[in-house]
């Protein structure tokens, strides 16, 4: 069923509409994991009410950036905050461990993986990624890897992770590899084929691959990777582990731990999964020497694991973290659940991002499979992007004169190109959303283009 | 700020704000309202632990949570850095440090001290340091700081002294004979100590060290670096870190400085080797200095590091400031700990003197007091029968050494007392009665086991 935007924006969208259409069938009786009995599915006006604290004057299409949280979700959290400022001792004795492993456990059901203890809650997967990296430079500092052992991430790993590399992987005597992706893409195979090369060249000079770092869904540019894929070739090229760093994972894309096979899975549980910030999970496999991984803030119950060491890095605000019974109260008012909320925000999404490249005389940034909840869209040439700072300016130029929030991201044009796009949008699609947002987005792009705008004539270019 | 001359005697602290002369001091019933969210029923003893915000502070916060849920990228962009800033200036200026860049803010001294650690763990994987090279700290430091520093010293070839204090303590110069023995034993066999580790305010047993004296001490010895860790310290003693001479001091803004959990500074001074400090979580600043990476380490929520302001005119509110509530809470929880120690017949651990909002009064030996887990029976009993919170802390008695004795036996519990602005008399006289009570029925810790 294609959904019908245009006609009726959020009812369609959804996934409402069998409900408009027919009251009776209003509660639906679906097997419910957590919660019984069954509340009735969410209406367009519930999710209008649940995303009201959203500024409505702003077509917020960055979902990708920092996610979304409903509002009963605030709610349930400033309980939790209200309970432990009440009494913090009875709190911290009594309900805060309880409440961190039943998230956990959760989480563990959603993801597939196969024990609890295989699942560990962090802030988000910057911090997931330094816990992986700093094993890796205990690796180098106690003599279990040779100086100019490798670590291979892709070009367009996220520039925090990239930094955390240079901190705990260059400095510790690691070698570096990026895997250079084409932009815009055609096919997984063009991704494979540039992976494959990238493990080759790690390997060379009898070098050891030590991990290899990969996105599910890149950020910027955006883009969804054979992750699946990429692991079975890391495993058949002798790569020692393999960390896969899908921040915009779940909520936006499929994910089985045991199916996708690498060894650490994060994802951000604020972003996609309509939690407050900030919280995210990390997975380790049960066959990796978890003794050694730790979290850096050492606290009380360093050595008892990371899942436990990660419940207690000293005093601090956990109740982002014992909100998800919640999250998937809300979530199962969706129909189809977070299933069906995926695939609504992927069409609709696709949906969308081809209005505006018909729109603007452009094109995606990727085929339509290869893309999650988040497309890349060209922007008309005309506007002249030929920089970072450009890209930023153009952005910081639709929010404050046109209330668009988009982030834009600027691709340099390869030699020899002239005239083609260099600047992308990456629009993203969150149960909120509605047609008009992107209608006043592709509005916005065409007054520019009308009035002669480039970057050039913009402060700070 | 100058630091004002001690001569024109109490000199009214370094605030940015300074109380307007025509407001009206808070009251009572104002700061019964503040605190109203607090358990009411609950004898709060123990503000140490997990420390307390007020009503218009935890305000303060929720409007900062609702503007960034609200537009986060407009926020992130133009709200969270300068806001972030601003707080560290006002802290930069409250604790006499001398540039904004000497001060972090981080989420609590846990953070600060695996930052300070990770980097002597790095010196040691480096070659900078040598096997057996040794720190230093103290024998009653906080838990999590030991194990920061098996994390990332002992794991790393470093070698640890313990300083045992003495306690209970009568003077300061007991505390400085047992820190100059501790030194000479660690220069022995030539090792080369590149780091002590001092508390400003000790958790468990709780007193007030004379760090100035220590870090003195320290310099004199040829310890390469001084890190205080003063989790208690702003809010409760006062903060001069040029005063103090340490290279790193970092207290929590969440104990004593009505912060809502949880927000701490780290104080590094100017120096050298200063540029190598990192955050561990490492994002997108990383090597632009230690402030600027841990004003961004992921998608969070940093609302606590924002409400200093408000927190500074909460403060300004009571007479005398922030060294007006320091004063009071000193006075006063020596008053009930002596109210306490008559009714119970029994001793405070330390000297009114080496204690600043806290102390420790000695339970009645009756009780039989003999282990870890009796104080956490004790503890709990207290929680759910007396609802009264105060944590209890064990005595292990030394060989060959007799402890402090009550008409009954050795003294080998202690509660840790607090007093803080929403405290009242009935409080500790809940706690007095509660223990009067159970000596009264002739329990013992280990009877409480099966209640």
């Amino acid at each position: 069923m294609a959904s019908s935007l245009h006609d009726a924006p959020s009812a369609a969208v959804n996934g409402t509409s069998a409900a408009a259409a027919d009251s009776k069938s209003q509660v639906h009786k679906k097997p419910r994991l957590y919660a019984d009995p069954s509340p009735p599915l969410f209406t367009p006006s519930d999710i209008l009410s649940e995303f009201s604290h959203h500024d409505p004057t702003v077509a917020r299409i960055n979902n990708g950036s920092f996610g979304s949280c409903p509002s009963s979700v605030i709610s349930a959290q400033n309980d939790f905050r209200l309970q432990w400022l009440r009494q913090p001792d009875d709190f911290y004795f009594n309900q805060l461990q309880p409440k961190i492993l039943q998230s956990r456990t959760i989480i563990k059901d959603l993801i597939n993986a196969d024990h609890v203890d295989e699942v560990s809650i962090v802030d988000n997967a910057t911090t997931a990624a330094a816990i992986v990296l700093q094993q890796i430079a205990w690796g180098f500092a106690e003599g279990k890897f040779d100086h100019g052992d490798a670590a291979v991430m892709l070009h367009y790993a996220y520039g925090a992770v990239k930094k955390s590399v240079e901190a705990y992987v260059t400095r510790a005597g690691g070698y570096v590899i990026e895997v250079p992706l084409p932009f815009p893409v055609n096919s997984a195979d063009e991704i494979v084929h540039e992976f494959r090369q990238a493990l080759q060249r790690g390997k060379q000079n009898g070098r050891r691959v030590r991990l290899a770092v990969i996105d599910h869904v890149t950020s910027m540019p955006t883009v969804v990777i054979p992750v699946k894929e990429l692991v079975t070739i890391c495993r058949e090229e002798g790569v020692d582990q393999v960390f896969v760093d899908a921040a915009h994972g779940i909520g936006c894309v499929d994910i089985d731990m045991k199916q996708i096979g690498a060894d650490f899975y994060t994802s951000n549980l604020h972003k996609w999964y309509f939690c407050p910030p900030s919280v995210a999970f990390l997975y380790c496999k049960r066959s990796v020497n978890n003794s050694d991984l730790h979290h850096p803030v050492v606290s009380h119950e360093y050595g008892n694991g990371l899942a436990i060491e990660s419940a207690w890095i000293g005093t601090r605000d956990y109740s982002a973290q014992l909100v998800v019974p919640k999250v998937l109260e809300f979530i199962n008012r969706f129909e189809g659940g977070i299933n069906g909320i995926k695939k609504r925000n992927h069409e609709c999404v696709v949906e969308m991002g081809q209005m505006l490249v018909e729109a603007w005389g452009t094109h995606l940034g990727c085929p339509p499979e290869m893309c999650s909840s988040m497309v890349m869209v060209g922007l008309p040439a005309c506007l002249g992007i030929s920089s970072d700072r450009d890209a930023l300016n153009l952005r910081t130029c639709l929010r404050e004169k046109f209330a668009v929030e988009v982030p834009i991201y600027y691709r340099s044009p390869k030699d020899g190109e002239e005239g083609g796009v260099t600047g992308y949008a990456r629009i993203s699609y969150q149960v909120y959303n509605k047609a008009e947002d992107y209608y006043k987005f592709r509005d916005a792009i065409n007054q520019l283009v009308d009035n002669a705008f480039t970057c050039a004539s913009l402060p700070n270019s | 700020m100058q630091h004002e001359d001690p001569r024109n005697g109490e000199s009214d602290h370094r605030s940015s704000k300074k109380p307007k002369l025509s407001s009206k001091f808070i009251t009572e019933s104002d700061i019964r309202d503040e605190f109203s969210h607090h358990h009411p029923r609950v004898a709060r003893i123990n503000n140490g632990s997990f420390g307390s915000c007020p009503g218009s502070v935890l305000t303060a916060q929720r409007h900062l949570q609702l503007q960034f849920l609200r537009q986060p990228d407009a926020f992130y962009f133009n709200t969270l850095r300068d806001g972030i800033t601003a707080s560290r200036k006002i802290i930069k200026d409250f604790i006499n440090a001398d540039h904004v860049d000497e001060v972090s803010l981080v989420d609590n001294a846990t953070t600060a001290a695996a930052i300070v650690l990770q980097r002597i763990g790095r010196s040691f994987a480096e070659g900078k340091f040598q096997k057996n090279d040794t720190v230093l700290m103290l024998h009653c430091a906080f838990q999590a700081v030991k194990k920061s520093i098996q994390a990332y010293v002992t794991r790393a070839g470093g070698s640890v002294i313990e300083v045992r204090l003495p306690f209970p303590v009568n003077s300061e110069e007991e505390i400085i004979s047992e820190f100059k023995k501790s030194i000479e034993e660690g220069k022995s066999n030539g090792r080369k100590i590149r780091l002590a580790i001092i508390d400003h305010i000790t958790s468990m047993p709780s007193l007030v060290i004379p760090v100035k004296e220590l870090v003195r001490i320290c310099r004199a010895e040829g310890i390469e670096q001084v890190f205080v860790d003063a989790a208690h310290a702003i809010g409760s003693v006062k903060v001069d870190v040029k005063e103090v001479g340490a290279d790193f001091y970092v207290s929590n803004l969440h104990k004593w400085f009505f912060c809502p959990p949880s927000v701490a500074f780290l104080y590094c001074k100017k120096s050298t080797s200063s540029s190598d400090l990192h955050h561990p979580v490492v994002s997108h600043e990383y090597g632009n200095g230690l402030p600027v990476e841990s004003a961004w380490i992921g998608t969070r929520d940093y609302s606590s590091q924002l409400v200093v302001p408000a927190v500074l005119e909460f403060v300004n509110r009571f007479e005398g400031g922030i060294d007006g509530i320091m004063k009071r809470n000193h006075d006063q929880v020596v008053k009930m700990g002596k109210m306490l120690m008559e009714s119970w017949g029994t001793n405070l651990g330390s000297p009114p003197e080496m204690s600043a909002a806290m102390i420790m009064v000695g339970l009645p030996s009756r009780l039989c007091l003999n282990s870890e887990e009796d104080a956490v029976t004790l503890r709990s009993h207290l929680r759910d029968r007396y609802e009264v919170e105060v944590p209890i802390f064990h005595q292990v008695s030394k060989d060959g050494e007799e402890g402090v004795r009550d008409k009954d036996g050795f003294i080998s519990g202690y509660v840790r007392i607090s007093h803080q602005v929403y405290n009242t008399l009935e409080d500790y006289e809940k706690l007095r009665d509660a223990v009067n009570q159970l000596v009264e029925d002739g329990k013992t810790c280990k009877m409480l086991y099966t209640e």
